[in-house]
């Protein structure tokens, strides 16, 4: 049995240690964000933060885990909120700018791989306030173990998606 | 049109050859239920109820639209979504207009269960020929609504005015929410046509539709209902369905196309204590309480079964002279185009210049970025129900039930969102769907399969490989005075349950001269556009799939529609002949479609992609910059009534041979644009893929079977690859048809590169993908 920390909370597992986290989020706690792409680590559609870094859960082990805390689609709204100190209220009602913004520029088609790259839009926006359009595309290409890929063709959208939530974050810190 | 009586209403009103009848006064709530009778084969006879095997019946809640006492609307269609949200947007948005009624009342789309929505088909040609069923069905249940307001305000009908579910006349008014409360109101609208097969029912009749000129819904951006919680993970994904009891499988697919089981491997019990291995003919599953423990076991019992060998595959290095010189083309007709016309032969035979070439395409897949996956219940009283995500649950449905030699009302097919797979599965089936009914059949449980990466590109269909023939003949004034074309592609669309065929239980035949579904023919799929040449023949010749009849499994390279199928493969080599044929009349590939063209829409997609992408007639060869030469290419089609034009601007390294595609411009003329905000997304997506197919893809199979497994060995495009796309949408409401869109954008990109290509560097590239490596020996001839 292993206790892990995801989106906030500590959840207990039955789930032996070898087992890949995308696994144990998907059956044993039922979370529906990351997706089963390719389990090689070379599309990003299972991707998760751990600790903030975006990992790809189809090859991280239970066991690598540890005392780190797992972020996946379905905790944006709430590390949203924690990060800018929103109150419970306010976080209720909130989803991540990333989120927002991907819903305003409509950019999923099948949606599939959608997962993985708003994950990937929020750790660079966490660490790159205003990203140049190269930098958007290393984090989608370069910047881990393989490219995100979408099959339908979105990518367009996604950079649109992430220019328009970096001006959006960027704005928000200046009131806060 | 009579009406006739209809035993259990007590009052029946003839809506345009609908019939809209009266149950009686109920308490609470009320509505209007939209059903269907069919039509027979001797006119608008109908029957009282739903067609037989469709558990749907007019007289249930479960019925077409369905409008109630509080002005909400709920809709219902066979066709599931498949990624472009053309059920959550366009239905929506066409049903609204029909209605007179926002866009926000109609509450709930339900789409694609067999059980739970009423005319079958495929996640495919949408807008059906420009008249989606939705239209028809909202244009009869607003005949009905008018009759019952004139009724009830005692205004004559054609006076009656409507905005936002008020109708109103004669000084007075109605909602539509009062026109049914307390009432139990029944609409029966004429349908043709099977449930069961690729296409559905038809709404039949024509009622009088709202005019485009009056539209107010369509033609906005509104925005797809699912974005919200696919985006916020609250979507229920194929993925995310689980039943009681349910357990994992995985599969042990044969070692090569051909190969029969000979032994299966040893299981570690103490390991895997709680995995189950079916075997039955030839398949092999693997089945455990939980994921892991499955792929654990299923990868213990792959590595000591033992298959028997089997070699049948040309390989791909040898394909093309396989085609060419092995394959049977003569078995099955040739089809000739209804566009052919004009003395070809005589017109080739001393012309002033003239174009021969052989243009081919290699294998691709589909390669969804998910693998396929299902989960099927198969209950102690024979029912069984499958949970997947189809392109067309009814056609997955018969299949599944002639698997099972049961009938059909004894299968219900469950539909989710899931990873987009593009026409693989528009027959029926992905891949999994049977597999899980065997798994779940032998167990006695609901089994989930979900096949592995390797497993999705090995074991699924592929989209066809084809080569044309082609010859342009040209006068002296560089008009092109006769064009001839032959096509060459094997079968396209094998629908056979894979799980069936490895089990050796009852699937349809494989694709041959009588054909299932279109059997080995091969078709004209691209349409000729440039009416202004005086001789025209294109030609299409079919043949078996590769492989198919040496395997012991009866299995080939195994086909299946690809967007646009067989017209990507076919618009390639004709538009890159017109504008080859173009450089060697002197002329300015552009100008010399436009002077070919007779179809004003098809002239102005042309001049509009012209004048958005900034296309400039070539004077001179370009010249080297920092080692890259730069191109223009254009490409034109037109399908499902849509009119398209493609410019790429292309850099191509000279010494590496890499193509990067810099920009691309694409005009489409719908006729009607629905939604500009989703078409222009569709476009763009469809625009990517092309390029991705254009630049990197091929499957690459030995003589045992396909030797691509994941997506280092089966690379598509990637951010790094996205060019500046521009979309250039015209709108015309004259044509009063919606035209297709997305997936007709696959098609363009090729031709345009290509056409780039030779506009760069004077040398046509006629094979495809145009890989450094094929680059470098062009740059060198």
């Amino acid at each position: 049995m292993a206790t892990i920390l995801v989106n906030g909370v500590k959840r207990e597992v039955q789930a032996p240690s070898d087992t890949p986290l995308l696994y144990v989020l998907r059956n044993d706690l039922e979370l529906s964000g990351p997706q089963f792409g390719c389990g090689l680590a070379q599309c990003g559609a299972c991707s998760v933060l751990l600790n903030g870094k975006e990992v790809r859960s189809c090859i991280t082990p239970l066991a690598a885990v540890g005392d780190k805390e797992v972020t996946t689609l379905e905790g944006l709204p709430t590390r949203w909120a924690k990060q800018r100190g929103l109150s419970a209220d306010q976080a209720a009602k909130t989803l991540h700018p990333v989120q927002e913004t991907w819903i305003e520029e409509q950019a999923p088609l099948c949606g599939f791989c959608q997962n993985g790259m708003i994950i990937k839009a929020t750790e660079l926006l966490e660490r790159v306030a205003s990203p140049t359009l190269a930098e958007i595309k290393e984090a989608f290409t370069t910047s881990g173990p393989s490219p995100h890929l979408c099959r339908c063709g979105s990518y367009t959208a996604i950079i649109q998606a992430v220019q328009r939530a970096a001006t959006r974050m960027v704005k928000r810190s200046d009131v806060l | 049109m009579i009406a006739t009586q209809q035993k259990v209403a007590t009052s029946t009103t003839d809506v345009f050859g609908a019939f809209l009848s009266r149950r009686g006064f109920v308490k609470t709530g009320g509505a209007l239920l939209v059903g269907f009778g069919l039509v027979s084969a001797d006119g608008m006879q109908k029957t009282d109820v739903a067609a037989s095997g469709n558990t749907l019946n007019a007289a249930l809640p479960e019925s077409w639209i369905e409008l109630h006492a509080d002005n909400t609307i709920l809709i219902r269609v066979g066709k599931p979504d498949f990624g472009t949200g053309s059920v959550f947007t366009a239905y929506r948005q066409i049903a609204a207009e029909e209605l007179r009624v926002p866009v926000e009342a109609i509450r709930t789309v339900i789409s694609g269960d067999t059980d739970r929505t009423p005319d079958g088909s495929g996640a495919f040609d949408f807008l059906q020929g420009g008249m989606p069923n939705i239209r028809k069905a909202g244009a009869y249940v607003y005949q009905a609504l008018l009759d019952l307001a004139s009724e009830r305000l005692g205004v004559p009908k054609d006076q009656l005015s409507v905005r936002d579910s008020i109708i109103s006349g004669g000084g007075k008014s109605v909602s539509y929410g009062d026109l049914v409360k307390n009432q139990h109101l029944n609409l029966t609208i004429p349908v043709k046509g099977d449930v069961h097969s690729m296409f559905g029912l038809t709404v039949e009749g024509n009622p009088p539709l709202k005019p485009v000129s009056e539209y107010t819904i369509v033609g906005k951006s509104f925005r797809n209902s699912v974005t919200v919680s696919k985006v916020t993970a609250k979507e229920t994904w194929v993925t995310d369905v689980r039943l009681p009891g349910m357990l994992h499988a995985r599969m042990v697919h044969p070692k090569t196309l051909g190969s029969k089981l000979v032994s299966v491997g040893p299981l570690d019990k103490a390991r895997f204590p709680n995995t189950q291995v079916v075997v039955r003919g030839n398949l092999v599953g693997v089945v455990a309480p939980t994921e892991w423990e499955a792929i654990k076991a299923a990868q213990q019992i792959a590595a000591g079964t033992k298959w028997t060998d089997w070699k049948g595959l040309p390989g791909n290095e040898r394909l093309f002279q396989f085609l060419k010189e092995d394959a049977d083309w003569k078995s099955t007709p040739a089809e000739t185009s209804k566009k052919s016309n004009g003395d070809v032969a005589s017109a080739l035979a001393k012309p002033s210049k003239k174009l021969s070439a052989t243009y081919q395409r290699p294998y691709l897949k589909h390669a969804p970025i998910g693998p396929t996956m299902a989960l099927a219940d198969v209950r102690s009283d024979g029912t069984v129900y499958v949970y997947t995500h189809t392109q067309n649950p009814q056609a997955l449905r018969s299949g599944i039930a002639h698997m099972l030699s049961t009938s059909v009302d004894r299968v219900v097919v469950r539909t989710f969102a899931g990873p987009g797979h593009y026409g693989r599965s528009n027959g029926g089936n992905a891949g999994a769907e049977d597999e899980a009914v065997i798994l779940s059949q032998a167990v006695g449980k609901p089994v989930r399969v979900q096949w592995m990466r390797p497993e999705d590109f090995q074991w699924s269909t592929q989209s066809s490989a084809a080569f044309s023939d082609v010859e342009i003949g040209l006068d002296a004034e560089g008009k092109m005075t006769a064009f001839q074309i032959d096509h060459y592609m094997p079968a396209m669309q094998d629908d056979r349950l894979v799980g069936a065929i490895l089990a050796g239980l009852p699937t349809i035949p494989a694709p041959n001269e009588q054909g299932a579904v279109i059997g080995v023919r091969n078709d004209v799929h691209d349409p000729w556009i440039y009416d202004g040449t005086p001789a025209v023949l294109e030609r299409a010749y079919g043949t078996f799939q590769i492989g198919q009849k040496s395997s012991a499994l009866n299995v080939g390279l195994r086909d299946h529609s690809l967007r646009t199928p067989g017209q990507y493969q076919q618009n390639f080599p004709r538009e890159l002949a017109i504008t080859e044929a173009a450089v060697l009349a002197g002329a300015d590939p552009l100008q010399f479609r436009i002077q070919h063209a007779r179809e004003k829409r098809l002239i102005g997609v042309l001049e509009s992609v012209r004048d958005a992408s900034g296309w400039k007639p070539r004077s001179e060869p370009p010249s080297a910059v920092n080692g890259l030469k730069r191109g223009q290419g254009v490409s034109a089609l037109f399908r499902g009534g849509s009119y398209w034009a493609c410019v790429a601007n292309i850099a191509v390294n000279m010494t590496s041979g890499a193509i990067k595609v810099e920009r691309v411009t694409v005009a489409v003329d719908p006729g009607i644009v629905i939604n500009p905000m989703q078409l222009k997304r569709q476009v763009e997506g469809g625009t990517v893929m092309g390029i991705s197919m254009t630049l990197l893809e091929e499957l690459r199979f030995d003589e045992s079977g396909v030797i691509v497994n994941d997506w280092r060995s089966y690379p598509i495009a990637t951010v790094a690859d996205l060019p500046e796309i521009k979309v250039v949408l015209i709108n015309r409401p004259e044509v009063g048809k919606y035209g297709q869109g997305s997936e007709a954008a696959n098609a363009l990109a090729a031709s345009a590169i290509a056409g780039a290509f030779l506009d760069a560097t004077g040398k046509p590239a006629r094979r495809l993908p145009l890989k450094p490596d094929y680059v470098q020996a062009l740059l060198r001839a």
